[in-house]
C-alpha cells in the first residue's frame, strides 16, 4: 500500500494525543500545583521490505513537564503554603511517599497536618506534623519552620526529585528515582501555587493541531482520489 | 476521542466554581458567614510507556515515558478561616466572637450545633436563645426584672436590677473549640455539627487554649471579598469558555475524520 498513507495514519494518530494532552492542560487551569504537560514526537524509521527505502514516521515518544513556578494566589489561609523555587511538599500515601506542589493542607481531627485527601504532610525529618491543639497562632517560615504562639516546633519536608518524576492522579508526583531535601526554595505561607498552563499558549497550540489534524485528512483524501485515478486509468487501457 | 471528555470535566469543575462563588456572593451580609473555595485536582493518567522502561540491552532507559492525563476533578469545596470584621450594634445580646471558637446551641432534638453568629435574643421564658429559637448550651436565664445584662470578655455573664447596685452572676458562656474546624459540617441557618474529620469539641473559657474573646455589642460580618470573588468568576467564566472550544476543535477534528468516507 502507499507509503504516504501510512506516514499520514502515524502523524493523525499523535495529533489526537497531543489533543488529549491539550485538553487536559486546558481542564487543569485552575488546579492547584498543576505542570503543563509538553508532548514530545520523534521520528522513528520503518524498513518496508529488504533492499527498499525505508519510510520515516512520526509518534509521541514522550513527555516533558513545563516546571516553570505558577502564580501565587494569596489566600490567607492559615495552612495554605506555596513553594516558590525548587522543591516540592511530600505526603505520605498508601502507594508511597509522593511529591506535590498543591499545599492546601488542614488538620485532621487528631491535628496532624494531612493534604485534602487525608494523606500525612511529611516533615523535614520524614514523619507527621503534629499542631498542638490550643494553638492560636501558626507560622511557617521561608525554610519550612513551623512556630506556634513564637515556639518552634518543627520543619516542613521540601524535597526534589533525584531521577524523572512520573505523574500520579491529585497533583502527585511519585520519583522512582528516590528525592533529597531541597535547598533552594522558600515557602509562602497563605498562598497556593495556581496552575502554570497558560490559556494562550494552549489554545494556540490547539489551533495548531487541528489544522494539522485537517490538513493530513486532505492529504488522505488527495491520496486516495490519485490511487482511485489510477486504477480507473489502468482498467480503461 | 477522549479530548471531548477530558473538555467535559473541565466545564464541569468551572460550573462547580461558579456553583461556589455564588453562594459566596449571596451570602455577603450573611453574620459570621465564612467564604468557602472549591479546589481541583487532576485525574489519574493513561500510561502508554512508563518512564524508565529499558529500551535496550545495555541498560538505556526511557526518561520521560507516555502519560496523557484524563482531566480534572474537585477535590475539595473547603471554608475559608477567616476571621470577619467585628461590626457595633450595641445591643446587649449581640456576641461577637474575636478570635477562634463557637458557641454551641442545643438543637430541638437534643443535638448539639455550633455557631459563630452571636445574634441573641430573649425567649418568652427569659432563656438567650439564637434567631431560630434554639437555646445556648450553657442554660443561661436572664431574670425578668433584670434591668441590663453585660457579658465579659471571658463570657461571665452578669445581670443588673434596679434595686440593687451590685450585679448578680447568672452563669457563664462557654466557648467550644475544633482541631479541624474546616472539617465541621454546615448545617444551614449558620449551624455547624460536628464530624469525625472535625475532631471532638472542646469547651474552653474565652480567651484560653487559643479562643478568642467574646465582645458583647458587636456582631461578626461576612467574611466575604467580593472583589475577590468577582475576579474568581471572571475567570472562571474564562476558563468554562476554554473548555467549551477545546469540545469546538475537537468535533471539527472528528467532523475532517467523518468528511473521509
Amino acid at each position: 500500500m502507499s507509503n504516504a498513507i501510512y506516514a499520514t495514519l502515524a502523524r493523525q494518530q499523535g495529533l489526537m494525543q497531543e489533543m488529549q494532552v491539550v485538553s487536559n492542560n486546558l481542564a487543569n487551569s485552575s488546579t492547584t500545583g498543576y505542570k503543563t504537560d509538553k508532548a514530545i514526537f520523534a521520528e522513528y524509521l520503518v524498513a518496508s521490505g529488504p533492499g527498499e527505502l525505508s519510510l520515516s514516521m512520526g509518534a509521541l515518544a514522550g513527555h516533558s513537564f513545563e516546571m516553570e513556578q505558577g502564580g501565587l494566589n494569596v489566600t490567607g489561609g492559615q495552612f495554605d503554603l506555596a513553594v516558590q523555587g525548587d522543591g516540592f511538599f511530600s505526603v505520605e500515601t498508601p502507594q508511597g511517599t509522593r511529591l506535590t506542589r498543591a499545599g492546601h493542607f488542614q488538620l485532621s481531627s487528631e491535628g496532624t497536618l494531612i493534604d485534602t485527601i487525608g494523606n500525612n504532610v511529611l516533615g523535614a525529618g520524614g514523619g507527621p506534623i503534629n499542631i498542638p491543639p490550643e494553638a492560636r497562632q501558626v507560622s511557617i517560615s521561608g525554610d519550612g519552620t513551623i512556630s506556634v504562639d513564637g515556639e518552634q516546633l518543627e520543619q516542613i519536608g521540601i524535597v526534589t526529585a533525584d531521577g524523572t518524576l512520573m505523574r500520579d492522579s491529585n497533583t502527585y508526583f511519585s520519583a522512582p528515582g528516590g528525592f533529597r531535601n531541597a535547598t533552594d526554595f522558600s515557602v509562602v505561607q497563605g498562598a497556593l501555587e495556581q496552575s502554570n498552563v497558560s490559556p494562550v499558549l494552549e489554545v494556540a497550540r490547539m489551533i495548531e493541531v487541528q489544522r494539522a489534524y485537517e490538513a493530513g485528512q486532505t492529504l488522505l483524501e488527495r491520496e486516495d482520489q490519485r490511487i482511485g485515478q489510477l486504477i480507473s486509468t489502468v482498467r480503461e487501457r | 476521542m477522549k479530548s471531548l471528555q477530558i473538555a467535559a470535566t473541565g466545564m464541569a469543575a468551572q460550573q462547580l466554581r461558579v456553583d461556589v462563588i455564588s453562594n459566596n456572593i449571596a451570602n455577603m451580609s450573611t453574620a459570621a458567614y465564612r467564604p468557602r473555595v472549591a479546589e481541583f485536582s487532576d485525574l489519574m493518567y493513561q500510561q502508554y510507556l512508563t518512564p524508565g522502561t529499558i529500551t535496550s540491552q545495555v541498560g538505556t532507559v526511557v526518561p520521560a515515558g507516555i502519560q496523557i492525563g484524563t482531566g480534572v476533578r474537585p477535590s475539595t469545596v473547603s471554608m475559608q478561616i477567616i476571621q470577619g470584621s467585628l461590626k457595633e450594634t450595641g445591643s446587649d445580646l449581640d456576641l461577637g466572637i474575636d478570635g477562634a471558637g463557637f458557641l454551641e446551641v442545643t438543637l430541638p432534638s437534643g443535638e448539639s450545633a455550633y455557631t459563630r453568629d452571636g445574634k441573641l435574643n430573649r425567649s418568652a421564658e427569659g432563656e438567650m436563645v439564637t434567631m431560630d429559637g434554639y437555646p445556648l448550651a450553657d442554660g443561661i436565664t436572664i431574670p425578668t426584672d433584670a434591668k441590663s445584662i453585660s457579658i465579659s470578655r471571658d463570657g461571665e455573664v452578669v445581670a443588673y436590677f434596679d434595686d440593687q447596685p451590685a450585679g448578680q452572676a447568672i452563669g457563664s458562656i462557654q466557648l467550644v473549640r475544633f482541631v479541624n474546624e474546616k472539617g465541621l459540617e454546615a448545617m444551614g441557618d449558620n449551624l455547624f455539627r460536628e464530624t469525625a474529620a472535625s475532631g471532638t469539641p472542646t469547651q474552653v473559657v474565652a480567651g484560653t487554649e487559643g479562643s478568642g474573646f467574646i465582645r458583647q455589642g458587636y456582631l461578626e460580618e461576612s467574611g466575604v471579598d467580593v472583589v475577590k470573588e468577582i475576579s474568581d468568576l471572571i475567570e472562571a467564566q474564562r476558563g468554562y469558555e476554554l473548555n467549551s472550544k477545546v469540545i469546538t476543535a475537537s468535533d471539527e477534528m472528528l467532523a475532517a475524520t467523518t468528511r473521509l468516507r
